[in-house]
């Protein structure tokens, strides 16, 4: 019997109890689609986790910064705690390396009027909204020239000018650290999402790196960032700038690259998020397995009601390979469509989601082909025990089977 | 054609062996029509079951068209069920979701026929039994004689040399009864072997030879003259 002479007749005999079919299909549907929509949320998740927390790591700068400040813990005797001015002139040397900036982390407590808020202290470069991922919302940012010329200016963000002036105009407004004055002329908010905002606190002091040194001649600076020229190769040359630096130290791991450390927290974040999906995904392989199950039980009734069909046909000459091939087609149509329709609805989830939330989420082609084939694989074996038993039954008793 | 020699067939019940058929030699030529008659538990659907290759004897020899057949495989009865043997039933066992037509083709379908020439072969023989017209229509839409004529129509897909038929007046009224009985007589004054096997001595007359069977053994054969 020909193949398309098979699928023609399985399509009439499943029309002969359309909603049956349709029910047993659901099953099956459902299962697809479940599998389908999490595989496409995970992968939608993974990517802007990663996208977040790498955005901007292929930019140009290299941030060196002492492994102490990584890793908190007892400074051993020697620990390198900071970045002095012959470590930024052993970086300078380089060749590739465009300029070298010095960024100051710390401490320190804001005063405006009466109120008084303890915040993280960022100095830098014009560009330390690069660096330490901000926006910039309201204002400005402290320009090339405010830091040359060390000037007395702030961006301070969102959360500390809320904290300082409530639904007041920080912008123009003067602030006192350790009493010195400063204007705020911007306020700033975390870049979204990025690993800065959960590891840094929310109420930050962005300053000038000049300034800073001005208030606090003592400090020393806590990350050396070492922009590139175009065209170098970044991460070569920010391994050889941290092992110079580490042998100037006298210690092997006195300095690290934090893009690297963001690079390796990425993966790990990748890492997770794939076993995630996977986990979720085998909870919902639990619904397939059940919409399998529920096209075994039809396949079984529907081999019973039809016993006296089965002994027409094995009377007008049907092989037992014909048989179990009628019901393996019939249960192979039930799951196919029913992993169809899965895969249009996964994808139609997907869709929606990426329109809705704006999470870049997608079901990768390999992963719809293959719960396509999975689904008609499905037919296969739950159909085959119900096939195998319409093809032993006795022609005789079938016959007469009322 | 049909030679059957001392086939017997038992059940077996708990441990209770209960023979059904014992000892039947039996020989059928081409073109004859040969009634099997006796009562019910005589055994004689037994009989017709094992000529049809649908069951297979305890004992005994079975040659179809001068071959032994019951060493062969069941994929090979298949095939021989397919292309050698048609049979009407008393219910008609037509497959009730396919129009008459569908059901004509289906021998043909697993004879791997193609559909086009399967198609007008089955026309062909609903217009011989007089069913042309309601080639579409499902079995539930036709009458208890139309419905037996699908069947016969049926059985004939492959053109097979025997035509089995199982009380194929059972489940009708008498004049619809006559009818078909004719149409079998017509089929097998072209020439095929036919098989009736019936309880009603009416319906047996309508053989050249009847063979009263009782409890599982040919009792008697007794030859009609050429007279209908």
């Amino acid at each position: 019997m020909s193949l398309d002479e098979m699928i023609r007749m399985a399509f009439a005999s499943l029309a002969a109890n359309k909603t049956r079919a349709f029910l047993t299909m659901v099953g099956i549907w459902i299962g697809v689609a479940s599998i389908l929509a999490i595989v496409a949320i995970g992968n939608g998740g993974k990517a802007m986790v990663i996208g977040a927390i790498s955005s901007g790591s292929e930019r140009n700068v290299i941030q060196i910064v002492p492994r102490e400040l990584v890793a908190p813990g007892l400074p051993q005797p020697g620990q390198v705690l900071s970045i002095d001015d012959s470590d930024l002139a052993i970086a300078a040397s380089f060749s590739g390396v465009e300029a070298v900036n010095e960024t100051f982390y710390g401490t320190a407590v804001v005063e405006s009027g009466d109120k008084s808020d303890n915040v993280t202290l960022f100095a830098g470069p014009s560009d330390l909204n690069d660096l330490a991922r901000f926006l910039v919302v309201r204002g400005r940012m402290f320009t090339a020239e405010d830091v040359l010329s060390h000037r007395n200016v702030a961006v301070i963000s969102q959360s500390l000018a809320n904290k300082l002036f409530g639904s007041g105009n920080p912008l123009g407004a003067v602030i006192t650290l350790s009493g010195v004055p400063l204007e705020v002329v911007g306020v700033a908010q975390p870049e979204q999402a990025s690993l800065y905002s959960f590891v840094m606190g929310s109420d930050n002091l962005y300053i000038p790196d000049t300034t800073c040194e001005d208030i606090f001649p003592n400090w020393t600076a806590s990350e050396m960032d070492v922009v590139v020229k175009p065209g170098v190769d970044v991460s070569s040359l920010a391994n050889r700038i941290v092992l110079a630096l580490n042998i100037h130290a006298g210690d092997p791991s006195a300095f690290v690259d934090s893009s690297g450390l963001l690079a390796s927290v990425s993966a790990l974040v990748g890492k997770v998020t794939t076993i995630l999906t996977a986990v979720i995904g085998a909870v919902a392989g639990i619904a397939l397995v059940v919409g399998g199950v529920g096209v075994m039980n039809i396949m079984l009734v529907s081999v019973t009601e039809r016993t006296q069909e089965i002994g027409i046909r094995v009377s007008l000459g049907a092989k037992k390979r014909d048989i179990i091939t009628q019901f393996l087609v019939e249960s192979m149509t039930i799951t196919s469509l029913g992993g169809l329709a899965g895969i249009a609805t996964g994808i139609a989830v997907s869709v929606g989601l990426r329109a809705l939330t704006g999470i870049p989420a997608s079901v990768p082609w390999p992963v719809g082909a293959l719960s396509f084939v999975f689904s008609a694989v499905i037919g296969v074996i739950c159909g085959l025990y119900p096939a195998v038993k319409a093809a032993n039954l006795n022609p005789i008793d079938a016959l007469r089977y009322e | 054609m049909i030679r059957l020699v001392g086939v017997t067939k038992s059940y077996r019940v708990g441990d209770q062996v209960i023979p059904v058929l014992k000892g039947i030699d039996l020989e059928v030529g081409r073109g004859e029509f040969v009634t099997i008659m006796g009562p019910s538990g005589s055994g004689k659907s037994t009989l017709m079951h094992i000529v049809g290759l649908l069951d297979r004897p305890t004992s005994g020899d079975y040659e179809l068209n001068g071959q032994p057949v019951l060493h062969l495989p069941s994929n090979h009865l298949a095939r021989l069920r397919n292309q050698n043997i048609g049979f009407v039933f008393q219910n008609f066992h037509l497959i009730p979701r396919m129009s008459a037509l569908r059901n004509v083709e289906l021998p043909m379908v697993y004879a791997g026929v193609p559909r086009a020439r399967r198609r007008d072969r089955a026309m062909e023989l609903l217009e011989k039994v007089g069913m042309a017209n309601r080639a579409h229509h499902l079995p539930n839409e036709l009458s208890g004689g139309q419905r037996q004529r699908v069947a016969i129509a049926r059985a004939l897909a492959n053109d097979p040399a025997v035509l089995l038929a199982d009380e194929p007046t059972g489940a009708l009224d008498q004049q619809t009864g006559a009818e078909i009985l004719r149409l079998l007589q017509d089929l097998n004054a072209s020439g095929r072997t036919v098989m009736v096997i019936t309880h009603d001595p009416h319906v047996a007359r309508a053989g050249r030879r009847i063979l009263h069977m009782v409890d599982g053994e040919i009792v008697r054969e007794e030859v009609r003259d050429e007279s209908r």
